[in-house]
């Protein structure tokens, strides 16, 4: 018995090594920015030019990676509609100079409006 | 402390059903990618994504799934219903392993070329299709586990491996696996399981193979057999063929064969070998039985049992061994000039036997039980070897007495004569109990010189019972020569008998129970040992050990014959040669009629040693000087054979 139970408390410590649980299946986009999903009955099918997982519609040529995680890593992207350029009070390049929004070009931006600052790329 | 069990219990079986697993399905296949093993998976150009090495064409993909499947590493599943096949393959050999399916069936390329995590690659194979195969090429080892298979393929091999390395084919325990091949008059492919490489057949469960257009288990190389239940029946060629080397270890083997039961043939492109060590780089032709059951029947012209291109070895080193077959196939005549017979077990070089249990039966016509082009050479087993055809080529006796003493001789290009035994090299005996029964011709034959130690050794033939080229030797060990239409033993050199016991019987005059060919220049010498001799002996002999003769003898009548103190019961046959002579370490007794009550009974059962008797009347003997007349012997009629 004592032989069973032994063996049991083995194999019971090498499936916990083995069985290590995630919450996230995490994307990271070209650009750095990061999408964790959570995993829980995920499926993830391909269409033409983009991923779809649940919600989440990732363009393939923006995937960089995938990977498992156990926390959600998703970087802080907030989805900016021309409204929100019409807020902004200052756009500056990265060189600190002022541009308006019709002079903006393919590059990153800081665009301040009354109630928060992004960090903003231009494609 | 029962509880603790069952919260281990608990645990154990919570962990193993919370595994997370992303699966990649690419049409009928999918890839099992255990999340923990995943790190990052990497797309390249929208065109691609990698994962744990292996890169997928994004276009390629059906759907990703994560799910709590359980992936067992280095495992490669098929699963057959029907007319399709699905296949799954673990992450970490996703890199090495692509099936393509079509219908059922299954092709894989296999890339590694070393071990992956410290294994190999294992293909679990389960289902059933009447049309489907399990393909694979590589260059590296890997196992195919059988875990509940029936797989039919009318179109080739059902497992066909181009791999040259080595395959295990292993029955998963408790499984019943049976495949099938079509039949295909044009021979297009050689196995119903082929493979380039060696094949390791092992696995407590049982697999049935049946072929139907070549050999049921053909491979390149070697095959080697341990624990499993295999039940091969083959219509159209051998059983299992293979080459360099055949070895069983254990298990249980039926075979059912058209051609040989179990063939070991050279091969040509590598240089030739003895034994090696752990038979690395063996090319011998060597065929190892060293334990097992064997049962194998064969029924084709000019067919074997078993047939070795090297040696034959016999033996119990890996567990005990028990052989039986039986072959009636008979005389091959194809080639005209060059007739085959048919054996239970051939040797194109030697054959050696040390144990096991061996049951051998021709009934073909012309056909051998045992038949070696070299040597033969056994030391311990059980033995029943018997011929029950008839001669090819004669009219099926033994063909009447030779001047000289000549045996049946050698089958000549248009007669194959049934022999219980026979070898063209010296057959050696230091062991063993063997017991030889050849209806029509010689039962134990060498081309050379045959040599008994020890051991008990049998022989009831209707031609010589103990025939040799050259010179025959006993100097122990029990042994009866029981002929019912020759020569009890019959040497065409010299023979010596110089210990033992040796119980002759030849079937009347001219033949004698010991022969050597005196016209040749040649002598029997009686140096040591007991002889009873049924017939008398060789003229001319030497006998520095005194012989005593009787004139007559009663058929099927127990005599003993005491020596000292060692008495020795025996049966006299239904007939004989006339006349009796006897022979001991000192001066022996011999009384007629006796009854046996205890002994050990050898001889199948025509001697006691040690005998216990009782009643029975002296038999006068005379000094006998050799070569001197009987009168008329026993009894006439022909044995009723075997017993």
């Amino acid at each position: 018995m004592k032989k069973i139970l032994f063996i049991l408390m083995a194999l019971a410590g090498a499936l916990t090594v083995q069985a290590e649980e995630y919450a996230y299946l995490t994307f990271e986009t070209t650009d750095g920015a990061k999408v964790s999903v959570d995993v829980s009955s995920l499926t993830l099918t391909i269409s033409g030019n983009t991923l779809t997982t649940g919600s989440q519609t990732f363009t393939l040529s923006n995937l960089s990676k995938m990977y498992f995680s156990n926390s959600n890593e998703t970087t802080d992207i907030e989805e900016i509609t021309t409204a929100t350029l019409d807020e902004a009070a200052d756009i500056y390049d990265l060189q600190g100079y002022k541009v308006t929004k019709e002079q903006m070009r393919r590059g990153v931006y800081i665009v301040k409006t009354k109630s928060k600052t992004y960090k903003m790329i231009v494609k | 402390m029962k509880r603790t069990f069952l919260y281990i219990v608990a645990l154990v079986l919570t962990i193993a059903a919370t595994a997370q697993t992303l699966n990649v399905k690419v049409g009928s296949v999918i890839y099992q990618f255990p999340a923990a093993q995943t790190g990052e998976m990497t797309y390249s150009d929208s065109e691609t994504v990698t994962i744990m090495g292996r890169t997928f064409s994004l276009s390629d993909i059906d759907v990703m799934t994560v799910d709590e499947a359980s992936v067992t590493d280095n495992e490669v599943t098929v699963s057959y219903d029907g007319s399709s096949a699905s296949v799954t393959v673990a992450g970490n050999v996703a890199q090495y392993v692509t099936p393509t399916i079509s219908g059922a069936h299954v092709s894989i390329l296999q890339t590694n070329i070393g071990s992956v995590d410290d294994d190999e690659i294992t293909y679990v194979l389960s289902g059933t299709t009447t049309d489907g195969e399990f393909a694979l090429d590589g260059s590296y080892k890997c196992t195919i586990s059988l875990a509940g298979v029936t797989l039919m393929n009318p179109s080739g091999p059902t497992i066909n491996i181009s791999n040259k390395k080595r395959i295990q084919i292993s029955a998963k325990n408790g499984t019943v696996n049976t495949l099938t091949d079509g039949a295909d008059a044009n021979e297009s492919w050689k196995g119903c399981i082929y493979s380039k490489g060696q094949i390791q057949l092992q696995g407590k469960g049982s697999l049935t193979v049946n072929g139907n257009t070549k050999h049921a288990i053909k491979s390149g190389d070697y095959i080697t057999v341990k624990n499993l239940t295999l039940t091969v029946k083959s219509t159209a060629g051998d059983g299992i063929s293979c080459n360099k080397y055949f070895a069983m270890n254990s298990g249980d083997i039926t075979i059912s064969a058209d051609d040989d039961g179990i063939q070991c043939d050279l091969e040509d492109d590598d240089a030739v070998t003895g034994e090696s060590t752990d038979h690395e780089d063996e090319n011998s032709g060597n065929i190892y039985i060293q334990g097992g059951t064997l049962n194998i029947s064969t029924s084709a012209v000019g067919s074997k049992g078993v047939k070795a291109a090297g040696t034959l070895y016999i033996n119990e080193t890996s567990a005990t061994t028990v052989i039986t077959v039986t072959n009636s196939g008979g005389v091959d005549t194809s080639d005209a000039s060059d007739l085959v017979a048919s054996a239970c077990l051939k040797s194109d070089k030697a054959i050696d036997i040390s144990a096991g249990t061996l049951t051998l039966t021709n009934s073909g016509q012309g056909g051998r039980a045992i038949n070696s082009d070299g040597t033969l050479t056994i030391s311990g087993g059980n033995i029943i070897a018997q011929a029950q055809g008839t001669n090819y080529g004669s009219s099926g006796g033994q063909g009447g007495f030779r001047p000289g003493g000549w045996g049946g001789g050698s089958s000549s290009s248009s007669h194959k004569y049934a022999k219980g035994v026979k070898a063209d090299g010296n057959i050696t005996i230091t062991g063993g109990i063997i017991n030889i029964y050849s209806k029509s011709h010689e039962g134990l034959e060498s081309k050379g010189t045959i040599t008994i130690s020890s051991g008990q050794v049998y022989v009831q033939a209707n031609d010589d019972a103990i025939n040799a080229a050259s010179h025959i030797t006993v100097s122990g060990g029990y042994v009866c020569g029981y002929s019912t239409g020759n020569d009890g033993l019959d040497s065409n050199g010299n023979m010596y008998i110089k210990g033992g016991l040796v119980y002759a019987i030849c079937s009347g005059s001219p033949e004698v129970a010991l022969d050597a060919n005196t016209e040749g220049g040649y002598k029997l010498y009686v140096d040591g040992g007991t002889i009873i001799a049924i017939g008398g002996l060789e003229g001319g002999s030497s006998l520095s050990q005194s012989c005593y003769s009787a004139n007559s003898w009663s058929k099927n009548t127990w005599y003993a014959l005491t020596v000292g103190s060692d008495t020795f019961a025996f049966k006299t046959p239904s007939s004989g040669g006339s006349g009796i002579v006897v022979s001991g370490y000192s001066q022996p007794t011999l009384k007629s009629g006796v009854t046996v009550s205890s002994g050990n009974s050898i001889f199948d059962g025509m001697g006691y040693t040690d005998a216990g008797i009782s009643g029975g009347s002296m038999v006068s003997l005379s000094s006998y000087s050799g070569g001197g007349g009987f009168g008329p012997g026993g009894g006439g009629g022909f044995p009723g054979g075997w017993h």
